[in-house]
């Protein structure tokens, strides 16, 4: 006797011949809406910047600029996006990436002057903020999952302490006095140098007289590398592995994973660790770039990370996301305030338009699950 | 008659004062379904979660598959072939259908040695694919998240993930409650397929059509305590209901 | 001293002016301050009169909070512009904006830092040598004229507090140590406390004054080094009823400040003359762009130091922070 699901009930992958091409269209153009919104603002700042300035928006020097600005926003939303899709929320990577910041440049100056080169210095800088957020991140977890207090009041208390910790460990002020690392954070993997005489060079600063310099403009700047990689490396976790398979898991049905015989305590503290390490590689990148460490860095950053993240499709129940939704979602914010500088507009307008982007990419997911959710409740009668 | 796959003998839980299970004793035989009756605080689920590792008994003895076992957590149990289908069925709703039958025992590829693991996704979705046919449970696709699918087909994947991982035993908690009524029977369809391939089950239900519908035989409790066990052929509505409501009881005969 | 600095650089200005005035073509410079306040709001109408007087351009970006985060992500659009010659700007970190706007340089732009410098602030042989001047106050002087005013006013004994708003920033950090070093030199019956850091914050400069007001019942006076610390540390003393008794040398002659000088809640307020470094610093632009050499690495623009006795008097109150027509 066969059971057919097709007798009495829609079919089961049959939810796109359930609705008329129109919904369908809907669906799917709400699926993408963060590419095409990226994909017009661009196209916004490409047509009204030169009427503003005299300068292009689609330049080489300006994508690397969107780039770096987004190293952070991009790293703190990376770990947020795992904790979310696990229904859980990290209110502490603001502050865990200013401690990573004093971590890493009390870790490079400290190991310089005992003798260290600067590239090793500059290692130890990177473990010692991935690691101190790591650490951060498993204290999290392990209040969470064991104890069972909720992970927004746990990230907010611990995110206060470990605010007191990076301002006591860097004495109330900048950590200075670090070797000259700024090649770290400001060279390149490639520079193409514009003009006659010109072209790319591959890894090796070229030499040029002052003048000429103005035509240098560096390519993948090694914070956008190191950044780079990380996205990828998270992507194959969360994508690709029985751990990410888990995380989303747990994000779905709690209970359920437990069941399933998932070591639902393991995986929770993974996750929290996972997200306050890529926290803490943020501030090691900052203190990079600034050449020194401070204990202030992270403090606007935390809600451009949520912003991106919501932006980006991640559902605040859990249970959904992707990473490239939460990098799109990080795009956006960053070519928006570039874009609005280079046409004059006043920095804090950028805050009222991302604002209402955030809503507006809640509305459009909540929208979508209404035009599904809609034909299913209709099919259970 | 075979020997019982499961066997449970004076088995009582108390919580503090209150005596749930009060020394029940009962056998499970292979190919068989049983069903479990009784009225809300009959006991019933806590027997169950006796059996399944979710509580540990305060008297009495568990053996299956003729060894004594001592489930000191639900893994235990499912461990040891004892499948339970909850009313909530524990799926993951966002995730897809192989996705569920695998979860938490995903197939993995491994390189470098196992240092590096991936999902094997194909062998994931063929091997769903071939536990669903052998049910006969048809999905025109195996890649949308399951919450888009209807209660049946969410119980259908429910019973699939525990006839892959080879169940000895199925448990299932009120499999019919919130569906509608061909879902109803495909679900049963399911359940005696299930026993004609050897698995018992243990249905735990409120609803009488379904006992008369697909059981062979039942046990009814009261107040935690065994009140009769017989053949399903043996009994009518009228009966069962005396049974549960405590007007019946064959253990205090005469 | 420091006036003659002034007078110089001023001439210089407009030797170049005069002999340039036709000489390049329209120029175009960016001007980014540290923060929303007063004190660089008049900086900027000293920045677009100036402008509007040399025929210069400006483009204006004013970081809504104080930080490096959110002040580099302007400075890079800026330069991202690719039409600007100059930037006028006023560092947040002495250190970490080195980089960033070596950056600027590197990409042909010159910078001209006003209020708050890199490095030590001597761009002759110190450290950073790449901006063009610094042109601000001489805040240790400002430290050591608020302490002597503060000691006068309290009777040359007693314990008193500073508050702060960010370390390693070069202009409150040098009103500290110049505060330190005067009390400590000549008014050796006074005990200092702090700083505490707010980080620009008037709340928490608040709470902060609260909380020493409490430990120390008999604090005599408090300083606030900028315009929130002197705000939210006036606000602390004025709600624990102690307006008139604490004594509050406010730097930053905001309006709030003169409104506690004039209801008797402050003893003094330092008044730093933002509209001239903002001007100053777009005629510098102006004559370097003509090929000025000699143009000074430092200048100080002075103070107006405004208690009871003169704040009705137009020479002083011209300096109080406000638009024209507030």
């Amino acid at each position: 006797m066969a059971v057919q699901p097709s007798e009495a009930a829609p079919p089961a992958g049959g939810r796109p011949a359930q609705l008329s091409p129109g919904k369908r269209f809907l669906v799917t153009v709400s699926g993408l809406w963060a590419w095409l919104f990226l994909a017009l603002m661009i196209l916004f700042f490409v047509v009204t910047v030169p009427v503003f300035s005299s300068a292009t928006f689609v330049t080489v020097r300006n994508s690397q600029n969107i780039l770096v600005a987004i190293v952070p926003i991009v790293l703190l939303g990376l770990g947020q996006t795992f904790v979310i899709i696990s229904a859980g929320i990290d209110l502490s990577v603001g502050w865990v990436m200013s401690l990573g910041s004093v971590l890493s440049a009390l870790a490079i100056r400290d190991s310089y002057n005992m003798g260290a080169p600067i590239w090793l210095a500059v290692i130890l800088g990177l473990l010692a903020g991935a690691l101190g957020g790591a650490a951060v991140g498993i204290i999290n977890g392990t209040i969470i999952a064991k104890l069972k207090v909720p992970a927004f009041i746990v990230t907010l208390g611990t995110s206060f302490i470990v605010r007191g910790m990076a301002l006591l460990m860097s004495e109330n002020t900048t950590v200075i006095g670090l070797p000259d690392i700024r090649a770290y954070g400001n060279e390149s993997l490639l520079y193409y140098v514009r003009g006659a005489g010109g072209g790319f060079y591959f890894l090796q600063r070229p030499q040029l007289a002052t003048d000429q310099l103005r035509q240098l403009d560096r390519i993948l700047p090694w914070p956008v590398v190191v950044t780079a990689v990380v996205v990828a490396i998270v992507m194959f976790i969360l994508h690709r592995t029985q751990f990410g398979r888990h995380t989303y898991a747990i994000g779905g049905n709690l209970e359920a994973a437990r069941r399933a015989g998932i070591p639902v305590d393991r995986r929770i503290i993974a996750i929290y660790a996972l997200s306050a390490a890529t926290a803490g590689i943020a501030g090691f990148l900052s203190t990079l770039q600034y050449t020194a460490g401070s204990a202030v860095i992270g403090d606007s950053l935390l809600l451009s990370s949520i912003a991106a993240v919501i932006i980006g499709g991640v559902s605040l129940f859990g249970g959904a996301g992707t990473i490239m939704g939460t990098v799109i979602g990080s795009l956006i914010i960053a070519v928006l305030t570039t874009g609005l500088v280079m046409l004059n507009v006043q920095a804090f307008w950028q805050f009222i338009v991302v604002g209402t982007v955030v809503i507006v990419a809640v509305l459009i997911d909540q929208s979508r699950d209404l035009i599904v959710g809609r034909n299913e409740r209709g099919s259970e009668t | 008659m075979s020997d019982p796959v499961l066997s449970i003998r004076k088995l009582t839980k108390r919580f503090g004062g209150l005596t749930a299970v009060n020394a029940v004793s009962w056998d499970v035989y292979p190919g068989e379904v049983v069903a479990l009756l009784g009225d809300n605080g009959a006991g019933k689920s806590t027997l169950i979660k006796c059996v399944s590792g979710v509580y540990q008994p305060s008297e009495g003895e568990i053996f299956f598959a003729g060894k004594q076992v001592h489930f000191s957590k639900p893994i235990d149990s499912r461990s040891a072939g004892i499948e339970t289908i909850y009313q909530d069925l524990a799926l993951a709703n966002n995730l897809d259908v192989p996705a569920n039958i695998f979860l938490g025992r995903e197939v993995k590829h491994r390189y470098l040695g196992g240092l590096i693991r991936t999902l094997d996704e194909r062998t994931m979705r063929s091997e769903s694919q071939t536990a669903l046919d052998a049910l006969e449970i048809h999905f025109p696709t195996l890649t949308q998240p399951i919450e888009s699918l209807s209660g049946g087909m969410r119980q259908a994947v429910a019973i699939a993930r525990a006839v892959y991982w080879k169940a000895r035993l199925m448990i299932m908690d009120e499999p019919t409650n919130n569906l509608g009524v061909p879902e109803q029977q495909k679900v049963l369809d399911l359940i005696r397929r299930l026993r004609d391939s050897g698995v018992p089950v243990i249905l735990i239900t409120h609803t009488l059509p379904d006992v008369f519908a697909v059981s062979d035989r039942l046990m009814v409790m009261h107040r935690g305590r065994k009140v009769t066990e017989k053949r399903t052929s043996d009994t009518n509505t009228e009966e069962l209901v005396g049974y549960m409501v405590g007007v019946r009881d064959d253990t205090r005969a005469a | 001293m420091k006036k003659s600095a002034l007078f110089a650089a001023a001439a210089l200005a407009a030797m170049a002016l005069a002999g340039s005035a036709h000489a390049q073509g329209k120029l175009k410079i960016g001007f980014l301050p540290g923060v929303v306040d007063p004190f660089y709001q008049v900086m900027q109408l000293g920045v677009e009169k100036a402008a509007k007087d040399l025929g210069i351009d400006v483009v204006t970006q004013i970081p809504p909070t104080w930080g490096v985060e959110a002040e580099t992500p302007l400075l890079n659009a800026m330069i991202a512009r690719g039409d600007l010659n100059y930037i006028i700007t006023a560092p947040v970190d002495k250190d970490q904006m080195v980089a960033p706007l070596q950056a600027a340089v590197d990409a042909g732009i010159k910078i001209i830092t006003v209020d708050t410098f890199l490095g030590d602030g001597d761009y002759a042989s110190g450290p950073v040598k790449f901006p063009l001047s610094y042109i601000g106050s001489d805040n240790e002087e400002g430290g050591r004229i608020s302490a002597n005013g503060l000691a006068k006013a309290i009777g040359d004994k007693g314990t008193v507090y500073i508050n702060s708003t960010n370390p390693n920033v070069s202009s409150v950090e040098a009103r500290e140590v110049g505060f330190k070093d005067e009390m400590a030199k000549h008014h050796p019956n006074i005990k200092v406390l702090g700083p505490d850091y707010n980080l620009d914050d008037p709340n928490k400069a608040q709470q902060q004054t609260a909380a020493v007001i409490e430990q120390n019942p008999d604090l005599a006076g408090v300083f606030g080094t900028n315009v929130f610390s002197a705000q939210g540390a006036g606000a602390a003393v004025v709600n624990a009823g102690l307006g008139g008794k604490v004594q509050v040398v406010a730097y930053d002659a905001t309006k709030a400040a003169i409104e506690s000088l004039n209801k008797g809640d402050v003893s003094l307020v330092l008044a730093q003359k933002p509209f001239d470094m903002g001007y100053l610093a777009v005629e510098f632009a102006q004559a370097d762009a003509a090929g000025v050499t000699s143009l000074p690495k430092r200048v100080e623009t002075g103070f107006a130091i405004i208690d009871k006795t003169n704040v009705t008097d137009p020479n002083f109150s011209r300096f109080i922070y406000q638009a024209p027509g507030q």
